[in-house]
């Protein structure tokens, strides 16, 4: 529950902003200008926020659907991102988003149909080529789908669009929205798993491995597409172990067959944001192994990631066909 | 370290009693200190406030964290005389700019905005709390700590029903009656920051492997990455130091702590 809610003046009346306000009704609410007065502040520690983070309900103005950052995404030829929320409920030490603001609150922007136009501008302009639209760039796309309503208004409008293709990435099981909709072939829920070693130490506040692969698994048999993105494989003293346990445990519960896709990618973070967020957290030991600076990205040396993705690579295609397969390489 | 600020005496001597501060040797402001916490008195209006806070930042530049908590009265519209409030927006009523203390800790008071105005008014005319201090507090200490680590706690003194200025006494007396939760709120605050200064090696530490050798300012980037680390995990450098100091140059210095640090970090 957040800390307590700050929400644009203009959007006092807004029906999805009244919703989120009547679900916290004991929480002190701050009318706001604009969100960015709170939100972009100078002085602000995420580190101090993260624990007890408020909600701030906002308008998106400016660009919504942008162009997604090159190596992002399933080797589509267009390939788009945009963000309903900023910041997202988990605290993944891995994750760039801790470095990404100045702020750990979460925004929720609740003028969905603004969002929904500009997808299918985007998606027009394509032609009848598919365009990818990625919804968990800078958030979890549906751990917050019980609050937000994220599914119930976005994955509809990809279904009425012949050439979009909706990416759902997430860490949560929150898919009872989607359960009660029929399935869209063009919508895939892309579920992120890391060895139950870097789970209980890196992903705080991530559900429990066997509670995500069950939802995934209630997804596949109500037809839904289903991904899986095993990034990042961290580095540790027991990694192949835990990695083959993870592969045996997800296996055991779904059927490789009917994966949309799979994909692998080591641990790896910008220069900027892997500066801000190892200052942020001095004490964490993934930011004390032995990285090194490679084309304006910090991650393994060149030769651990090889020995760590052959290794990865060859356990994960004893269980998936390679064609479902999509590696991420950052070194080139 | 936690900073109170309050404008008079009369707010501040709940806080000298309950924590039993020593005032220090007259200077610009009246200080007093007790362990891990100083009060300043500001004197009225937020050019005061933003000049003490500026000042008592001056004198303890070497504390790693401050937190900052400005305690004093507040008149309001309709709030209950006696009722005490956390800031969750300061607006200086001169510039219109705002401020937003972020709620890092548990609130052991409702929230509520405050007007910071630059002259006495009776208008009593909006709904939340207006004072004379918060937005130089908030202007000034936003200079030295994040937003989380900067509260103010008001009791309102005066509303629309009883408008007389309160008596010294008065104002001690409302802020005494509220003291032990004031006490918590601002020990969450000091709690908070305490826990983000102990990220942060003791000064001498880091000033004595700085004497081992000639560190570049380069270097002393990644040594001070690597001490913070080690710091941080309770790892014993004594023996390492020690091998080392004998002649040991700067690389090798960095190189040895660092592979310490890879060798704990295997395990994450």
């Amino acid at each position: 529950m957040p800390g307590c809610i700050y929400i644009e003046s203009a959007l006092r009346d807004h029906p999805r902003a009244r919703r989120l306000l009547d679900r916290f009704d004991d929480l002190p609410v701050v009318e706001i200008e604009r969100y960015g007065e709170v939100f972009n502040r100078r002085a602000q520690n995420f580190r101090l926020q993260k624990s007890n983070p408020a909600l701030i309900v906002a308008h998106k103005s400016g660009r919504r659907v942008l162009e997604a950052p090159e190596g992002y995404g399933l080797g589509g030829d267009h390939n788009y991102y945009f963000s309903h929320m900023l910041n997202c409920v988990y605290d993944c030490r891995y994750c760039f988003l801790q470095g990404m603001y100045q702020s750990a609150h979460q925004v929720v922007f609740v003028n969905y149909e603004d969002f929904g136009a500009e997808i299918e501008r985007t998606a027009n302009e394509h032609g009848n080529e598919p365009v990818w639209f990625y919804s968990g760039y800078d958030c979890d796309s549906l751990a917050s789908d019980p609050l937000t309503r994220f599914t119930e208004y976005f994955v509809p409008l990809i279904a009425n669009l012949d050439n979009a293709w909706l990416e759902l990435r997430t860490k949560s099981t929150q898919v009872r929205a989607l359960l009660k909709q029929p399935p869209v072939e063009r919508v895939v829920t892309a579920f992120s798993f890391s060895d139950a070693v870097s789970h209980a130490r890196l992903e705080h506040g991530v559900p429990a491995i066997p509670r995500r692969i069950d939802a995934m698994r209630r997804l596949l048999d109500a037809g839904w597409p289903v991904g899986l993105r095993f990034d990042p494989v961290v580095y540790h003293r027991d990694y192949r172990a835990a990695f083959v346990e993870l592969l045996e445990q997800v296996f055991a519960a779904i059927d490789a067959a009917r994966l949309h896709s799979v994909s692998l990618g080591s641990f790896r973070l910008t220069r900027g944001h892997f500066r801000r967020v190892s200052r942020l957290y001095p004490d964490e030991p993934l930011f004390a192994q032995p990285l090194v600076l490679d084309k304006g990205i910090v991650g393994y040396a060149r030769e651990r990631e090889k020995e760590m993705i052959e290794f990865c690579e060859s356990e994960l295609l004893r269980h998936v066909p390679a064609d479902s397969y999509h590696p991420c390489e950052w070194h080139g | 370290m936690l900073i109170w600020v309050a404008a008079l005496h009369c707010e501040a001597k709940p806080v000298i009693d309950y924590y039993r501060l020593r005032k220090q040797p007259a200077d610009a402001f009246d200080v007093y200190r007790g362990d891990d916490m100083a009060l300043v008195v500001s004197g009225v209006g937020k050019l005061a406030s933003a000049a003490a806070c500026a000042w008592m930042a001056a004198d303890q530049r070497e504390q790693a964290v401050l937190a900052w908590l400005n305690l004093g009265i507040a008149g309001a519209a309709a709030q209950e005389i006696g009722e005490a409030f956390l800031l969750n927006q300061v607006i200086d009523a001169d510039s219109g700019e705002r401020y937003y203390p972020v709620p890092a800790t548990r609130a052991y008071f409702p929230g509520s905005a405050c007007r910071t105005l630059g002259k006495p008014d009776y208008d009593y005319r909006d709904d939340g709390l207006f004072d004379m201090e918060a937005s130089g507090f908030m202007q000034s200490t936003l200079y030295f700590s994040s937003a989380e680590l900067v509260q103010c706690v008001k009791l309102v003194s005066d509303n629309r029903r009883r408008q007389d200025t309160p008596s010294r006494q008065q104002v001690s007396a409302l802020l005494h009656a509220r003291i032990d939760d004031i006490a918590r709120q601002a020990e969450a605050l000091a709690s908070l920051a305490e826990a983000q200064a102990s990220l942060e090696p003791a000064l001498e530490s880091w000033q004595r492997l700085l004497s081992l050798a000639h560190f570049t300012q380069t270097q002393q980037s990644r040594l001070r990455v690597v001490w913070r680390y080690l710091h941080n995990r309770g790892i014993d450098t004594e023996p390492v130091l020690r091998n080392l100091a004998a002649g040991a140059d700067a690389s090798a210095i960095i190189d040895g702590l660092e592979a310490i640090g890879h060798r704990d970090s295997e395990g994450l």
